[in-house]
């Protein structure tokens, strides 16, 4: 199972990193959020141990390491914030040099 | 003398500070004039000095009984750190500088400002700055002290830039900021090498441990860099520049900041830690050196200046340099002479640099070559401004002459050094005495009394004395300076004489007479004296010839900064490609340097779990639709996958089992894509257009070589996952702690619940507020910088609301908003005991918010709900998250610490609810994650820009 996990782990973040080189700025963003998707399950995925139920005291059996998932939780709401930024400056900046072309407004000077 | 007594002053100044804000409220501006608002924050200031006094000569105080004053408040007790302040000669001679000429400055400030609206700002500003000069002074802990040092710095970097349209006066405050502030890092660095020497960073500690300071092998080292941050304060040469660049800052800043309280910060730091570090050779001959060529420096460079204020900039360097000079002699002669000049020259400097500003302000300007015969239109002024020059110039019976005195006395009988050296001391004193005395007959003669040297009637100016009010602040210092010669002698002398002690270690006589007889220093003044009269009549011809002294730190710094700036910009050349690259090359490099810890072996991986085939399931669906996204063409169709993908991940999430984060990260991807969708909606025709047609220009091999990168970026992210995967199990030493008190200590069955809103509470407040500046950063980009880079309404009413005209859509979003509620509240009320919080909450009043938007169109969203402001939201979330930590404050004095009200208060609550802070907390949570994403949601579907919101008919305050 870990081999599939880390699969799919790969291939998120493989197509995430090509869509942010595409020079289309809506895929740009498209490939960061399917980066932070795969950060985010990597992340969780390092626990110190793998659980069999919830991280609830009143459940007994091998409960999941809740650390990573506090953690995640809260990156996951940050990351859509942080995103919804860099969303508003792309779109400034694509406003402002009326191009949708990554590579024309990649330089941040006037 | 109770410990609080001592913060008072403090205490005092900060309340001025607030004061000074309230004038910025139109209700109160209206009310107060300008005028009336700066004697008020000068009423302030005053109280302060009042208390000092009281500390100094109140019964048990510290003149009278020689003891000195502390108070200290536990700050960080695992470091063993406090908030200390402590009062002895020293602190409090400063301090009643401090206090008094603020006072006089703030009242002064309030008249210069009186025809300036936004006045406040100033106000405000130079209340801050005298919180943190008298907390400089008052510091009984070297970090403490440094903190405030900081402080100073800033507030006057604010008060240089206070005109911020001038691109001289942006570039003054850089510039003493950058030489400050640098200073400041040298300083810092120097005071923990003392800390480290002595354990700890007491005051009292340090100044007891001067024997083991100076034995100690990195004796050199720390001197070097407290004298960095003091001459780079005190504006030493070669760190001289800034200080004449800083004239920009208004008149009553540099009179206050510039002359008679920030750069004195320098000279005292060395003062106050003269029991530590002086009395060795090295300290000898930096300080004297330094301080001599200082006082060369600003003698000479005085002479040139045409600018009014120049002229004192450079008197004022001259004069700090002979103080400089002064603690780095380290006698008890020289101390005596040393806290003379601070209050002399605290006293005619402030009083002159006011002069400067009535000139200024009547005649508008302050170039000496347009001035002169001021003297029957303004007799009052000229009256102050005699008074205060001939206290600079050093003659009798004025508090400058027993200054210029002394300074004399202690440079003829400098000891234990080489007769060449007293030569050269003795020689510059009188030098640099005579061309300051010219300075000041300068300024004063060439002002008011000689003829004008063109006509100012074609001008239309008419100067004329100010009102007296404006008279109060320069007049004071100026009478005082022969009020405290001969009638208040005793009194200056024992306050010179505590100070002087305090800093010298031991005891210094300081009696202060005019005339001991005639004998060889006397004769030195009578030299000088004479030669400021030859240096006075030959001032035109000497201006000319002195070169501008050529400058090589400051723009020596900003080159290299600038070069840097190149290099950096050449490697960061914002192409993605290029970044990318550098990340793999420096993680492959890292991996190649530190090797990998040993591999754990394929055959840990099993395939036995629970529910494999949701597993499976889940995987598929997040890897199918990630690739779907690579070969869907058009950009809508991509969203919608990326959507599919993030659903598979929150499946994963789910089977983890994680089943807090799977429901975040359902809600949240679902907001992700609405976010993405309504910016698509944004975007004009035309963007759309070429972004779709940028899809099929990009040449294959583009994609291809894209494409390589993309499969060895995943490859590797694959392999780090697998690595991570296998290694298990570890140790973990945190999370069987929070499984074994979850329940115990914060009554939270759900673990994750209780790290995120009880253990790791601080965390979360930090990453709401950051939510929530997102929110705002993108309200301000949107509505502002859009706009402004020429963003405007392309359809006339882009108006969702009409596409989707089903009956029964627009009864579910008339009513979705109550539910959602409903469903918030029963989150954040289980929070700690079944999977949903705060976060989740947030997140699904959000969409709802987004759906009503959508259904309803956004006009009449907004209309039929005006209470809902995402900014008040933010607001009130952010509110309410600190008062549930006050509260825990208050009753377990320990911030975000958790309270059980139900238990305490014995209120009967349904199974698995509980009344307590963490509740509030997570309420808090929801409300500023719903104004955070409110705010971003109606930004993006509302109206662009502030122009389209007229037509609208509408203006929503966010």
């Amino acid at each position: 199972m870990e081999i599939l996990i880390s699969a799919t782990l790969g291939i998120v973040f493989g197509v995430g990193i090509h869509q942010m080189l595409r020079r289309n700025v809506i895929r740009s963003a498209i490939g960061l959020v399917l980066i932070s998707n795969s950060v985010n399950l990597l992340l969780l995925h390092c626990g110190a141990y793998r659980g069999l139920v919830a991280a609830y005291t009143t459940v007994s059996g091998q409960q999941s390491d809740p650390l990573p998932q506090a953690l995640v939780l809260t990156a996951i709401v940050i990351g859509m914030g942080g995103f919804s930024f860099v969303l508003a400056i792309l779109y400034v900046f694509a406003v402002r040099d009326r191009t949708g072309d990554m590579a024309r407004l990649s330089q941040l000077r006037h | 003398m109770t410990p609080i007594l001592v913060a008072i002053p403090l205490l005092l100044c900060l309340g001025g500070a607030l004061c000074a804000a309230l004038h910025a409220h139109g209700g109160v501006s209206r009310r107060a004039s300008v005028v009336v608002w700066g004697w008020i924050l000068a009423g302030w200031s005053a109280a302060a000095t009042g208390v000092l006094a009281w500390i100094g000569w109140g019964p048990g105080g510290v003149l009278e009984s020689g003891v000195i004053a502390r108070a200290s408040w536990s700050w960080v007790p695992a470091w063993d750190l406090c908030f200390s302040l402590r009062v002895d000669g020293l602190g409090l001679l400063m301090g009643l500088l401090v206090c008094g000429v603020g006072s006089l400055v703030m009242g002064y400030a309030g008249h210069y400002f009186s025809k300036k609206a936004g006045a406040w700002r100033f106000l405000l500003y130079m209340m801050l700055f005298q919180v943190s000069m008298l907390g400089v002074v008052l510091a009984g802990d070297l970090l403490t002290l440094f903190i405030f040092w900081e402080l100073t710095s800033i507030t006057s970097f604010l008060l240089i830039a206070y005109d911020t349209r001038d691109p001289k006066a942006r570039r003054g405050a850089l510039k003493a900021l950058v030489v400050t502030g640098g200073g400041g890092v040298a300083l810092f660095i120097g005071l923990l090498v003392i800390a480290w020497m002595v354990g700890g960073t007491d005051l009292d500690l340090v100044l007891s441990s001067g024997e083991l300071v100076r034995g100690h092998d990195l004796y050199g080292v720390a001197l070097g860099l407290v004298a960095l941050g003091a001459f780079t304060k005190s504006a030493q040469v070669p760190f001289q520049g800034w200080l004449p660049d800083g004239m920009t800052a208004p008149t009553p800043a540099s009179a206050y900041l510039h002359s008679a309280t920030m750069v004195k910060a320098g000279v005292f730091l060395l003062a106050r830690l003269h029991p530590a570090l002086g009395h060795t050779a090295e300290w000898f001959w930096l300080l004297t050196s330094i301080g001599l060529v200082t006082m060369l420096h600003g003698g000479i460079t005085g002479l040139r200046a045409r600018d009014l204020k120049a002229l004192l900039a450079a008197s004022t360097i001259g004069q700090l340099g002979a103080l400089t000079m002064l603690v780095g002699q380290g006698t008890a002669t020289s101390f005596k002479a040393l806290t003379v000049g601070l209050l002399a020259h605290g006293m005619y400097k402030s009083a002159l640099f006011m002069v400067v500003g009535i000139v200024d302000h009547e005649t508008g300007t302050r170039d000496l070559g347009r001035l002169g015969g001021l003297a029957r239109a303004m007799p009052a002024t000229l009256a102050i401004a005699i008074l205060a020059g001939l206290s600079m110039a050093g003659l009798p019976p004025l508090f400058g002459y027993l200054a210029k005195d002394a300074l004399v006395v202690s440079a003829a009988q400098a000891s234990g050094v080489p007769s060449w050296a007293t030569w050269a001391i003795v020689g510059s004193v009188v030098v640099a005495g005579a061309m300051i005395a010219a300075q000041a007959g300068i300024l004063v003669w060439d002002t008011f009394l000689a003829r004008p040297r063109s006509e100012r009637a074609e001008d239309g100016v008419h100067p004329h004395d100010p009102p007296w009010g404006m008279l109060i602040g320069p007049g004071v210092p100026a009478v005082l300076g022969i009020i405290g010669a001969v009638v208040a002698l005793p009194t200056a002398s024992h306050l010179a004489a505590s100070a002087g002690s305090a800093a010298f270690g031991s005891p210094v006589d300081v009696t202060l007479k005019f005339w001991k007889g005639f004998d060889a220093t006397k004769a030195l003044g009578v030299i000088a004296m004479v030669g400021a009269l030859v240096v006075f009549l030959a001032r035109r011809p000497l201006g000319r010839l002195i070169p501008r002294p050529p400058e090589v730190l400051f723009p020596g710094v900003m080159g290299a900064v600038d070069l840097a700036a190149y290099a950096v910009t050449r490697l960061q050349n914002g192409q993605l490609h290029r970044y990318l690259l550098v990340m793999f090359a420096a993680m492959a490099g890292l991996i190649v340097w530190r090797g990998l810890p040993p591999w754990p072996g394929l055959d840990r991986a099993g395939w036995e779990a629970p529910w494999p085939v949701l597993r499976v399931a889940g995987c598929v669906l997040a890897a199918g639709s990630a690739l779907a996204v690579v070969f869907l063409k058009r950009d809508l169709f991509a969203i919608l996958a990326l959507g599919a993908s993030g659903l598979g991940v929150s499946m994963l999430f789910l089977i983890q089992p994680a089943p807090d984060v799977a429901l975040v990260m359902i809600v949240a991807d679902v907001l992700t894509m609405v976010i993405l969708v309504l910016a698509l909606l944004r975007v004009p025709a035309w963007f759309r257009r070429q972004a779709d047609r940028l899809d099929q220009v990009e040449s294959p091999w583009a994609f291809r070589r894209d494409g390589v990168v993309a499969v060895l970026a995943g490859a590797g992210f694959a392999f780090l996952a697998l690595f991570l995967t296998l290694d298990h199990p570890r140790e973990s030493a945190v999370s069987p702690w929070y499984l074994q008190h979850s329940k115990t200590a914060v009554s939270a069955s759900d673990v994750v619940a209780g790290i995120l809103v009880d253990f790791r509470a601080l965390d979360t407040l930090i990453e709401i507020t950051v939510f929530a500046l997102a929110g705002a950063g993108v309200y301000s980009l949107l509505r502002h910088a859009s706009p402004a880079a020429g963003d405007r309404e392309t359809i006339a009413a882009r108006d969702t609301g009409s596409l989707l005209h089903t009956p029964l859509l627009r009864m579910l979003a008339q009513g979705i908003l109550p539910l959602a509620i409903a469903v918030a509240a029963t989150h954040i009320m289980y929070g700690h005991a079944q999977p949903g919080d705060g976060f989740t909450a947030g997140v699904i009043l959000c969409l709802t918010v987004a759906f009503r938007h959508v259904v309803l169109g956004y006009e009449r969203s907004r209309r039929s709900k005006p209470w809902l402001r995402p900014l008040r939201l933010v607001g009130a979330g952010l509110g309410l998250a600190i008062a549930s930590a006050t509260i825990a404050f208050l009753v377990n004095g320990s911030f975000f610490s958790h309270v059980n009200f139900g238990e305490s208060l014995g209120i009967p609550l349904p199974r698995d609810v509980a009344l307590t802070t963490s509740l509030l907390f997570d309420a808090a949570i929801a409300v500023a994650v719903m104004g955070g994403g409110t705010l971003v949601i109606n930004t993006l579907s509302g109206p662009k820009g502030d122009a389209a919101v007229g037509e609208g008919g509408h203006a929503w305050k966010s």
